[in-house]
């Protein structure tokens, strides 16, 4: 008996072994590699996508890496599976594998530059894949822009909720906040309406000063969040998610009872400037802001108020100031979030805004991890696509998404990727055996 | 090396044969955008159970007819989860992935609206059976809807409580939280004064969703000297407000609009409900002709009298059927026939359905006439009078 556990744990171990030699030397690509394959991978998928899923037998283009077919028509399933691999594991594999020495001597030389210069750059090939993809159909391009709009909200939620430790529930509030301001906004200023009248402004200006209509739809939203944050000061834990439940019906209430905002009816007419590209600057720059401001000191000092708040008040935290801070932070990113989300469906009524929108944030940041950048992201992006790509199980998605939290929370009770610095530096430098052929390099180059 | 190079030639294979695609099949979509999970399942399940016998129907007969060709239609059912994002990705996969030549939903306006949007953008036809909200298909040539408007039935109640009972003191007892009832409330207030004059809706109260205490806003509407109220409210609220009522001592009239048609209202109401009115687009009990038909069929294949949703579904499935036959040719050009169905719904007069006779008007609305259902003393909905515009 005991021996033929050992046999069987050793066979594991044995496989594991083999899988961790395969993926050694995946192990030296650099963030660049991975990210020049995906575009090689997805430039193929250009050329020559639609007559290879003709050949493996699809009528079309896998939309979602062939989630939605397989579940649908079980039979194409090996077609699928051939027309991913050939897409996107074999085509990304291979140049990531193959051009890892000139990737890596790249990454060296773009870390000789300033920091930002290869972010740049990294971020420029994220997106040039991303549009490529998004290119192939504008089903991918709207989920694409709902999954960045997601990842702001999880981001900006989780600075109150992972960061800063309290339970809010009012973040469906604030983002309906912003939506309804920059929408008026950009109603008001760019846009004929039966309610607001002609343009105050010429339309041709609208896209140019659309940050500014987020901006200002995030500030209020930043606004609003002095109702949460002050009562903060005073309560914590389940007191403080009550507040903050109140505050999210109240902004729905008020939004319902104003009625040159449509009211239950609902606010349409939003101009459609919310594109890609938009959605995507914007939330690469929630990224980088958030990310340094949870590294800063004022970062810091919301950790400090996390774990004792009284110890923090005794080391000079101006813990008021912090938590001020923090919420009207987290406020004005939910705002900028419903500004752009509101541009992209160009419709908002409060009905969006509610208990189920809350529900759906939360389990983004518990789900992808708290007190992170990167469990922001991963949460973000995985809760959308998962429950895209599972929409034609019907009521069945509703049985396998919250087992799955379930048994996230049991194996990771604060979430997949908790507690982890998002070090730019680290992710963006060369992946060598050791770090003096790095130097070694950087001197002869 | 090797791998790269059975890749090199398998990518030489696919540039070979990239050229013989397969043929455009003989098919005929049509996207279903229905709340299948969310807040209001039941209506999901209304129509997508519609659906299917419709396409049942169609198979039975060996397939559509259209211009002298037999064609296959294949129904595309996808889920919106109730939610307004998910009704516009939903629509977009349909018209962009699946081609859809026409879609029917999303069921209700905080869905039908936003995705209205996108199906006009694809210049794709979609008729909502259900959304009574105006936008949802202003200043949209491709949007259609196979219900009457709020604007329409407001005065429909109004007209009808004045001719039978000869009542001229109204209260309205609504959610303010909810786009129907606040609508309709609204519309049947200015219908009343016109008839009445200025001040004849001697109460206007209101209450926000998922209350369930109506207990003073009753009050104020019984001591308001009113002669009967009205409730434009779905059925889980009518059973509260009704009973509530009662105990309160209330036993003039209650009035209320097609969000009653539900089946459950009389289960969750019971004998409360017996001998009350309310708008509506069909009446189940009494049905004839192809309208008990309907119900028969649905009520033995899923054991339960279809409500309002069902039926509306099944006439707006026998629209586009229609629609597609009178385009007399599927071109295969998903754009062009796209374009003559629209067409040819916008063109659709006197259409025979179960849930009355339908015109359309170049703005995507039906002319179609309004069902009074009285709640018998057995619980069922017996038709009692109609309407027309």
């Amino acid at each position: 008996m005991a021996e033929s556990t050992n046999n069987s744990s050793a066979g594991r171990k044995g496989l594991s072994v083999r899988l961790g030699k395969a993926w050694e030397p995946f192990t030296k690509v650099p963030l660049l590699g991975w990210l020049l394959g995906i575009l090689v991978a997805v430039a193929l998928e250009q050329l020559v996508g639609t007559p290879l899923a003709h050949l493996v037998g699809l009528s079309k283009i896998p939309v979602l890496f062939g989630f939605v077919i397989v579940l649908k028509q079980p039979v194409l399933l090996p077609g699928t599976l051939l027309y991913i691999l050939l897409i996107y594991l074999l085509p990304v594999g291979l140049v990531a594998r193959l051009g890892a020495a000139l990737t890596n001597k790249l990454a060296a030389r773009l870390l000789q530059s300033p920091l930002w210069v290869s972010a740049i750059v990294h971020v420029g090939l994220l997106y040039a894949s991303l549009h490529m993809w998004a290119d192939i159909s504008d089903y991918r391009d709207l989920v694409l822009r709902l999954t960045l709009i997601a990842i702001i909200l999880t981001l900006s939620l989780n600075i109150v909720n992972g960061y800063m430790g309290e339970f809010s529930c009012s973040h469906p509030g604030f983002m309906a906040l912003g939506a309804y301001a920059a929408s008026a906004f950009t109603v008001i200023f760019f846009v004929e309406d039966k309610v607001f009248g002609s343009p105050l402004l010429p339309p041709a200006l609208g896209p140019f000063l659309f940050p500014l209509a987020l901006i200002f739809g995030g500030v209020i939203s930043a606004l609003g969040a002095l109702l949460v944050a002050i009562p903060s000061f005073r309560t914590r834990g389940d007191y403080l998610a009550i507040i903050s439940l109140a505050f999210l019906f109240i902004v729905k209430s008020l939004i319902e009872n104003l009625e040159i905002l449509g009211g239950p009816r609902g606010f349409m007419s939003q101009p459609d400037w919310a594109n890609l590209p938009t959605v995507f600057i914007w939330c690469m720059g929630s990224i980088w802001i958030i990310n340094n401001f949870v590294s800063s000191t004022l970062g810091k000092s919301l950790n400090a108020v996390r774990d004792e708040e009284t110890a923090a008040n005794a080391m000079t935290v101006n813990t008021r100031r912090t938590k001020m801070v923090g919420f009207q932070f987290a406020a004005f990113w939910a705002g900028v979030a419903g500004g752009l989300f509101a541009h992209v469906m160009r419709y908002v009524n409060p009905g969006s805004f509610g208990i189920q929108k809350l529900a759906e944030m939360l389990a983004m940041v518990y789900f992808g991890g708290l007190n992170s950048v990167v469990g922001s992201i991963v949460g973000a992006v995985g809760f959308n696509l998962l429950s895209e790509a599972l929409r034609p199980l019907e009521l069945f998605k509703w049985i396998i998404i919250p087992l799955l939290l379930i048994l996230v929370m049991l194996y990771r009770p604060t979430g997949l990727i908790a507690f982890r610095e998002f070090d730019i530096a680290n992710l963006l430098k060369p992946k060598r055996k050791s770090e003096e052929e790095v130097e070694h390099a950087i001197a002869t180059d | 090396m090797k791998s790269f190079k059975i890749f090199a030639l398998l990518m030489i294979a696919v540039f070979l044969l990239g050229a013989c695609g397969p043929a455009a099949p003989e098919t005929i979509k049509i996207g279903i955008n229905a709340p299948i999970t969310g807040d209001i399942p039941k209506v999901g399940e209304g129509s997508k159970y519609a659906a299917e016998m419709w396409l049942a129907d169609i198979e039975a007969a060996g397939g559509l007819e259209v211009g002298g060709k037999t064609y296959n239609v294949e129904l595309v059912i996808e889920d919106n989860e109730s939610k307004a994002e998910s009704a516009t990705k939903v629509n977009t996969k349909m018209i962009t992935q699946d081609e859809v030549l026409v879609i029917v939903g999303p069921q209700s306006s905080k869905q039908a609206v936003p995705a209205g949007e996108v199906a006009n953008n694809y210049s794709t036809p979609m008729v909502s059976p259900w959304s009574t909200n105006p936008n949802t298909t202003l200043d949209r040539p491709w949007v259609f809807r196979g219900c009457f408007l709020d604007p329409f039935q407001g005065p429909v109640v109004a007209n009808f409580v004045s001719d039978e009972f000869g009542f001229t003191k109204a209260a309205v007892l609504y959610d303010v939280a909810s786009d129907y009832p606040k609508g309709l409330a609204e519309n049947f207030k200015a219908a009343w004064e016109e008839l009445h004059g200025e001040g004849s809706v001697v109460a206007y109260e209101s209450f926000t969703t998922k209350d369930t205490d109506f207990s003073a806003q009753l009050t104020s509407i019984a001591n308001s000297g009113a002669e009967f109220f009205f409730a434009p409210q779905y059925y889980n609220e009518v059973a509260l407000i009704v009973q509530q009522a009662h105990e309160l001592g209330w036993d003039a009239p209650i009035v209320g609009s097609d969000s009653w048609g539900s089946a459950e209202t009389v289960e969750l109401c019971g004998e409360d409900c017996y001998g009350l009115f309310f708008s509506t687009h069909y009446a189940a009990a009494g049905a004839t002709g192809a309208t008990k038909e309907f119900i028969d069929r649905y009520e033995a294949e899923h054991g339960y009298v279809p409500d309002d949703v069902g039926a509306l579904t099944w006439d707006t499935l026998h629209l586009v059927q229609q629609a597609i036959v009178d385009c007399g040719e599927i071109t295969g050009d998903i754009a062009v026939d796209r374009q003559c169905v629209r067409d040819a719904l916008a063109s659709i007069t006197d259409f025979n359905g179960i849930t009355g006779d339908m015109t359309f008007t170049e703005e995507g609305d039906p002319i179609k006439c309004a069902v009074i259902v009285r709640i018998s003393d057995a619980g069922e909905y017996e038709f009692y009078k109609s309407a027309c515009p």
